[in-house]
């Protein structure tokens, strides 16, 4: 989109979320939506993010926390069952981290140049509880 | 489409589509948009939604871009609720006209707004909105403070607060005036529903917003929303700081039925002190010097007294 002058934009604005008509929005998940270029679900916020979360469904027990308390609905769970996270919107708060409950947890937070395979592989074991 | 949506689990929850979308330009681990979407996620009914000047609106509605899938507006600072309550009332009167294309579709007409917004400039329209009866939602998403520029103390502001209109230093110990009562005003209209909600509560939070939804009339929604900004904490301890001012009574949360029956939701198993909610936040830091400590006591028999008349009121149905 060209960039306007500070004196070009018209005095208020109608932007469209979808292209065409999308009768029912609540039954219809994000993939399957027509998004139009006004839609932020079409930006990307994944440069704010020093951190990154990385998710190992090994440990999942797909309680969901992360997906409720995700502020940017980044954590994509379809079906009940917890897919991934969207990268895009991701701006690496670390709030699924803190509400996961697994032991060890499913989602931990590394650098954002880490490396998914690698760090899944080194995952840390279960923390034992000391008596 | 009318009917309320079921849900039982958190996993159930997990089916809905989202219609508020990432890429906004909120904070991360902002709390405002988790209490959108649980709001959004409630119901699976067209939405007509405003939101009133405040981090909410410049955050998700930044041209050429908006986060929301829904019919949404924003006109003034002040004017989210009548805008709602303007577009309820077209309905209502093209429905009796006969004039709608799709007349069983039943929207929800949600208008979202700051504190700022809601406790001291809009105060006067929501009351209007409220007096008027129309069959819109009110929720306040209470940060306590005006932080969208930059922190000034609004009357939500709690006392001991250092916020840059009243800072801490050698001479003040930050606001010294204590928050607004507003879920006690908003009742004494006489409205159908007003509650007191908190995001760490999602069940408690979504059955109150079905209620809500259900009763016909304005409902009023008082939403904490912990501000990693202007509260000064970690981003990641979001909803920890949720869990500490609902379970250390800062933030109770309550429902009152037609501006009289109040009924407490949420009773801790265990209450902590007060101390440990204001130490994990960057704002009270000063209340632990020694010359303000008096301080932390007085907040304690504050919310102690606060919960006391909560559960006199509760028990005499008054």
């Amino acid at each position: 989109m060209a960039k306007k002058g500070w004196d070009e934009f018209e005095i208020g604005a109608m932007l469209r979320t979808f292209d065409g008509k999308i009768d029912d929005i609540a039954g219809t998940q994000q993939e399957d939506r027509a998004y139009s270029q006004s839609s932020s679900y079409t930006a990307s916020v994944a440069d704010w993010r020093l951190i990154k979360p990385i998710f190992n469904k090994d440990y999942c027990i797909d309680c969901q926390f992360c997906w409720i308390y995700c502020p940017d609905v980044s954590i994509i769970a379809r079906d009940k069952k917890l897919i991934g996270v969207d990268m895009d919107h991701c701006k690496g708060c670390g709030i699924c981290v803190e509400v996961c409950p697994t032991n060890p947890k499913s989602l931990l937070m590394f650098p954002e140049q880490a490396d998914e395979e690698t760090e899944i592989a080194s995952w840390p074991k279960k923390d034992e509880k000391e008596e | 489409m009318s009917e309320m949506k079921n849900i039982k689990n958190l996993k159930e929850f997990s089916t809905s589509a989202d219609r508020f979308e990432g890429a906004n330009l909120l904070c991360p681990g902002c709390a405002h948009s988790i209490i959108v979407r649980e709001v959004l996620n409630a119901t699976n009914d067209d939405l007509i939604l405003s939101a009133s000047t405040g981090c909410l609106e410049v955050c998700t509605a930044v041209y050429p871009y908006t986060s929301w899938d829904a019919s949404w507006i924003h006109i003034g600072f002040e004017n989210g609720s009548t805008a709602v309550a303007g577009a309820e009332s077209m309905y209502k009167a093209l429905k009796k006209k006969g004039r709608l294309k799709q007349p069983d579709r039943n929207p929800k007409f949600v208008s979202f707004a700051g504190d700022g917004a809601s406790y001291d400039i809009g105060f006067q329209w929501i009351s209007g909105c409220m007096e008027r009866g129309h069959n819109i939602m009110h929720v306040v998403l209470d940060n306590e403070v005006y932080a969208n520029t930059g922190g000034q103390r609004s009357s939500s502001t709690p006392i001991g607060s250092s916020a840059t209109t009243s800072p801490a230093g050698r001479v003040s110990y930050g606001e010294k005036k204590n928050k607004k009562d507003m879920i006690s005003i908003m009742a004494a209209h006489g409205i159908p529903y007003a509650a007191q909600v908190a995001p760490n509560k999602w069940k408690d939070m979504v059955k109150k917003i079905q209620h809500g939804f259900s009763v016909d009339g304005p409902v009023f929604i008082n939403a904490i929303s912990p501000c990693t900004t202007e509260w000064k904490f970690d981003p990641k301890d979001t909803m920890h700081i949720t869990d500490l001012s609902t379970d250390s009574l800062v933030f109770p949360l309550y429902e009152i039925i037609d501006g009289r029956e109040l009924n407490i939701t949420y009773r801790p198993k265990n209450v902590i002190p007060v101390e440990e909610y204001l130490a994990a936040q960057g704002r009270f830091k000063h209340l632990f010097k020694d010359e303000y400590k008096y301080l932390i006591k007085e907040w304690q028999e504050r919310v102690d007294s606060n919960w006391a008349y909560l559960q006199r009121r509760e028990e005499s149905r008054v």
